[in-house]
């Protein structure tokens, strides 16, 4: 409801994302639970490249005499209840999960950076309008929209991804624009306007640049987010449709069937935890790397009166 | 104060309104209007096209947009929520009789996150950089980020499949048997609220950081008082005024999650009625969800500010 | 004798080493006596008077050497207990942030009745009525009402009134005082420090006063410690000091300020230079990079406190 609530602000001071790249990566690296994120994210995407290679079975084979099957040396995870293999169906899921996830963030990336960009700049009524919209997206939850636009929509790929775009779009704008507007009146931006310098110029060249950083850190968590409502739709059973498998879809259809075979619904939730806990794992990660004033906030820095009571005996 | 109060409050209203105007928006986009409902709902034969110009009538709907609009949030706000497609019935009582249920679950949500939350949050602080630290505050993240679905699904199987502690499913009404009541809920209750815990403990952790790091908390120790009095008396107090910013947003994970576990734990609240509606596209239920979930999440945010002016005497009391 | 500080070494563990930033500081004060330790911002004073009441943050800081002999007894060897109950008590610490010292949330008499309820053992109605006849005896008006009130009602000035009167509740033998009025108006640090002054004097309360202000020391110290660089340099009799100050940096600082008795003609001269980095000290004397009298051997090595004259002790080699 209030924008200094919802998203956090950053320094006008910080510096520049390209300037400090490569100290935000080497911090990045020293980050345990980011560098645990990006491990498990990297291993999710090459399962994902070379699911046909990893896949021991083609996903889509039924074997009707073999249904709702425990793991053997045939089908380790075991198989569902059409007989099809489990693990080449987690396998092949992870391309439509993590594909939907990333086109979403992507197209609600590019809408809500330029919606900010905009409102952040020209401010007046653009700016009025544009907050008022995303409060109101705000206080509906995210889920249940997404539920009543999938169902009208249609159940798919291309609905799902469409309807995270319209809800997500609202924190990039949110974020972009309370950040435009401290940067807006860095003296660099005002000498540009001075010079006349067109708005657009001024917009992409000068300000998209500086608020690179938390657009990176918002893509990265709504990305975990994303593959989460993604999932929570899919498993109320408007995701894709079979026979195409996705992470949710396998964790739907396995929960039916949850006191037979406990593995058809807990491998493909694991695998969405995982992603969704990569994701934010990094996103944590980067925050501390490009966001100076978060990280002295969570009392890296600090002055120790809190842990040692403030009482010092000679040490000899 | 009075002022700031009333500016919140006017705040909410504007944006319940542009709420409503979303949802009315999504009533005339969503296939199957009022017309073709009320007929499937009446069960009659092919109509002809005289039949629907007498209803659209009847309905209001050959008037202007905005009329329409203006019949249409009177009826519901005097109560007028129109009928459930799916069963007949009126959706203002179906929906207060599952209010009691849902609350119940909020209650228990809240109290899990706040009992898991704030401890975790005050010890992550107080022993920070340690291996303890470290452990709790990646706990907090895994706690915020794990779908609530699958930990529906790993605690279903652990606690109710494999060692029989809780039901996997159903609801025992408090009046029924009150241990059967409370076995119902506390998984569902603990799942919903995992999340809010998660987050409640990252910000008290960081909140009490900065303020133990503050001037006051020195004098606080050079008065002579021992550690445990410097941060129950000075340093909790203002660590936890930012804090009850947060109840805003662990509020709509609880209210999200709703959806998702009265689904799986077939628990007949407004979470599951909300879900099924969209189902069966019942937009009247549909409508009547998505409004009183945007009245709720805001009542509770305008409840979060005026704590927050509350409890902070530098919005309190004015100079 | 009231306190003695023998060779109190205070360190820093910094990422880029040892900062040492008090180092091998001893010395005395009596009874309702005034000392005053003067220097410029990071010379390690406001680290000294912490380490007396062991309020340094550890980590990073350690009081890795020294004595602290106060009413007899030695602070460094006292359990965290006994320390808790000499702070605020026998000898209390005001602090220079006036605006960021006191808790926002907790009403003034709150945390002025805390140490009285706390040390002296009073009920919540004896700690409210003593609360409001120290606030009276620091002239802050309507202290009946006040003591409700809440620091964010309050100036500048009245804050550090409150603190004033919270460091003298207890009736402590001892006040450190950390730059109090810096971050006042100049009008009202004069008001401050004369009603500070005449309570001690009242109480016989020694005082000690760190300040990087002249004027502050000559008007109310009655002897002074000057530091550089974590280190004492000079240490006299305030009247001492001012009629012929012998270190080279004390000259610099006192030339370095406008005087009344001073011809307009003469020229104000700063001290050239930066103050060091305390975690990279030049070799011998710290101040050698910035001394007009440098000579070859202050760059090897570094001098030691010596009886100049009478009460008059100097770290410099001119002296030897």
């Amino acid at each position: 409801m209030n924008a200094h609530r919802h998203s956090y602000t950053i320094d006008a001071s910080l510096p520049g994302p390209r300037s400090n790249a490569w100290t935000a990566f080497f911090t990045l690296m020293k980050h345990k639970v980011a560098l645990a994120g990006l491990v498990i994210l990297l291993g999710l995407l090459f399962m994902a490249v070379f699911a046909p290679v990893l896949a021991p079975s083609d996903p889509n084979e039924q074997d009707l005499y073999h249904v709702l099957e425990g793991p053997s040396l045939k089908h380790l995870l075991g198989t569902d209840d059409v007989g099809r293999d489990l693990l080449s169906r987690v396998i092949f899921g992870s391309r439509a999960t993590l594909l939907m996830g990333a086109l979403s963030t992507f197209f609600s990336a590019v809408i809500g950076v330029l919606i900010g960009l905009v409102a952040g700049y020209k401010g007046g009524i653009v700016d009025m309008v544009v907050m008022r919209i995303t409060d109101t997206f705000m206080c509906v939850p995210a889920l249940v929209l997404m539920l009543v636009i999938v169902s009208a929509l249609g159940p798919g790929m291309q609905s799902i991804v469409l309807s995270i775009t319209i809800l997500s779009w609202t924190w990039f704008a949110r974020i972009v624009r309370g950040q435009v507007m401290l940067v807006r009146e860095l003296p660099y931006v005002e000498a540009a306007n001075a010079l006349g310098a067109s708005g657009f110029r001024i917009m992409f060249k000068h300000l998209l640049p500086n608020v690179m950083a938390p657009i990176i850190v918002t893509a990265t968590i709504a990305l975990g987010g994303n593959i989460m409502l993604e999932s929570a739709v899919s498993f109320l059973g408007l995701g894709v449709q079979q026979p195409t498998s996705s992470w949710g879809n396998e964790l739907r259809i396995g929960y039916s069937y949850l006191e037979v075979v406990p593995l058809f619904s807990l491998a493909p939730g694991l695998m969405i935890t995982l992603a969704v806990l990569a994701f934010n794992f990094i996103g944590d990660g980067l925050r501390d790397a490009l966001d100076p004033r978060l990280r002295s906030s969570l009392g890296i820095r600090g002055n120790g009166y809190g842990r040692a009571g403030g009482t010092n005996a000679v040490v000899k | 104060m009075r002022q700031y109060i009333l500016k919140r409050a006017l705040y909410s209203v504007l944006i319940l309104f542009f709420v409503s105007l979303l949802i009315f928006g999504l009533g005339r986009v969503l296939p199957g209007d009022p017309i073709q409902n009320a007929l499937m709902t009446s069960r009659m034969g092919p109509v002809n096209a005289e039949v629907i110009q007498d209803m659209k009538a009847q309905f209001g709907l050959d008037k202007p947009l905005h009329v329409q609009y203006f019949v249409w949030i009177m009826n519901f706000i005097q109560g007028e929520w129109g009928t459930s497609i799916a069963t007949g019935e009126r959706v203002l009582p179906m929906f207060l009789h599952r209010l009691p249920i849902t609350l119940e679950l909020f209650a228990g949500s809240v109290l899990w996150s706040c009992i898991i939350g704030f401890p975790l949050g005050i010890i992550s602080a107080l022993r920070r950089n340690s291996w303890l630290d470290t452990s709790l505050t990646t706990g907090a993240i895994i706690g915020v980020s794990i779908p609530v679905f699958w930990e529906g699904i790993v605690m279903i199987y652990l606690f109710a499949v494999i060692l029989h502690i809780f039901p996997p499913s159903g609801y025992v009404p408090f009046s029924e048997s009150v241990k059967g009541n409370l076995l119902s809920v506390a998984m569902p209750t603990f799942i919903m609220g995992t999340q809010g815990a998660g987050l409640l403990s990252r910000y008290i952790r960081s909140s009490l950081l900065e303020v133990l790091g503050q001037d006051y908390i020195r004098t606080a120790y050079a008065k002579g008082l021992r550690v445990k009095a410097v941060i129950l008396r000075h340093a909790m107090k203002p660590a936890m005024i930012p804090v009850v910013t947060v109840f805003g947003l662990a509020w709509g994970y609880v209210v999200a999650g709703s959806f998702i576990v009265e689904y799986m734990f077939a628990i007949p609240g407004l979470g599951r009625m909300g879900v099924n509606a969209v189902f069966s596209n019942d937009f009247p239920v549909i409508q009547a969800t998505l409004i009183m979930v945007a009245v709720n999440i805001l009542v509770v945010n305008l409840i979060v500010d005026l704590l927050y002016g509350y409890l902070d005497p530098r919005v309190r009391v004015q100079r | 004798m009231l306190l003695q500080v023998r060779n109190l070494s205070t360190y820093f563990l910094a990422d880029n080493g040892v900062v040492k930033a008090v180092d091998d500081i001893s010395y005395d004060l009596e009874e309702g006596e005034t000392l005053s330790i003067v220097g410029e911002s990071g010379c390690g004073k406001t680290v000294s008077a912490l380490s007396l009441l062991r309020l340094i943050p550890d980590p990073p800081g350690k009081i890795v050497n020294g004595k602290i002999i106060f009413e007899g007894r030695d602070l460094l060897t006292l359990s965290e207990d006994e320390i808790c109950d000499i702070r605020g008590n026998r000898m209390a610490m005001i602090f220079q942030e006036p605006m960021t010292s006191l808790n926002p949330v907790l009403t003034i008499g709150h945390q002025v009745m805390e140490p009285l309820m706390l040390h002296k053992g009073m009920n919540r109605k004896e700690a409210l009525k003593e609360c409001i006849e120290l606030l009276k005896g620091m002239q802050i008006p309507d202290a009946r009402t006040m003591v409700g009130a809440y620091p964010h009602q309050f100036s500048g000035g009245m804050r550090q009134r409150v603190m004033v009167s919270m460091g003298l509740s207890c009736n402590p033998r001892l006040i450190i005082a950390d730059e109090p009025t810096t971050a006042l108006d100049v009008t009202i640090q004069a008001e401050l420090l004369d009603l500070m002054k005449k309570l001690t004097r009242d109480h016989f309360t020694a005082l000690i006063i760190i300040t990087h202000n002249l004027g502050i020391v000559a008007r109310y110290a009655d002897k002074v410690i000057v530091m550089y660089a974590g280190r004492i340099v000079e240490k006299a009799l305030t009247r001492e000091l001012y009629r012929s100050p012998l270190h080279p940096y004390t000259i610099g600082l006192m030339e370095s300020v406008p005087r009344l008795d001073q011809d307009i003609k003469q020229k104000l001269r700063p001290i050239e230079g930066q103050p060091p980095d305390l975690a990279y000290l030049p070799s011998g004397c710290s101040f050698h990079p910035r001394c007009r009298r440098a000579m070859e051997r202050c760059r090897r090595e570094s001098p030691t406190l010596r009886e100049v004259s009478d009460n008059h002790e100097a770290a410099c080699w001119i002296y030897e």
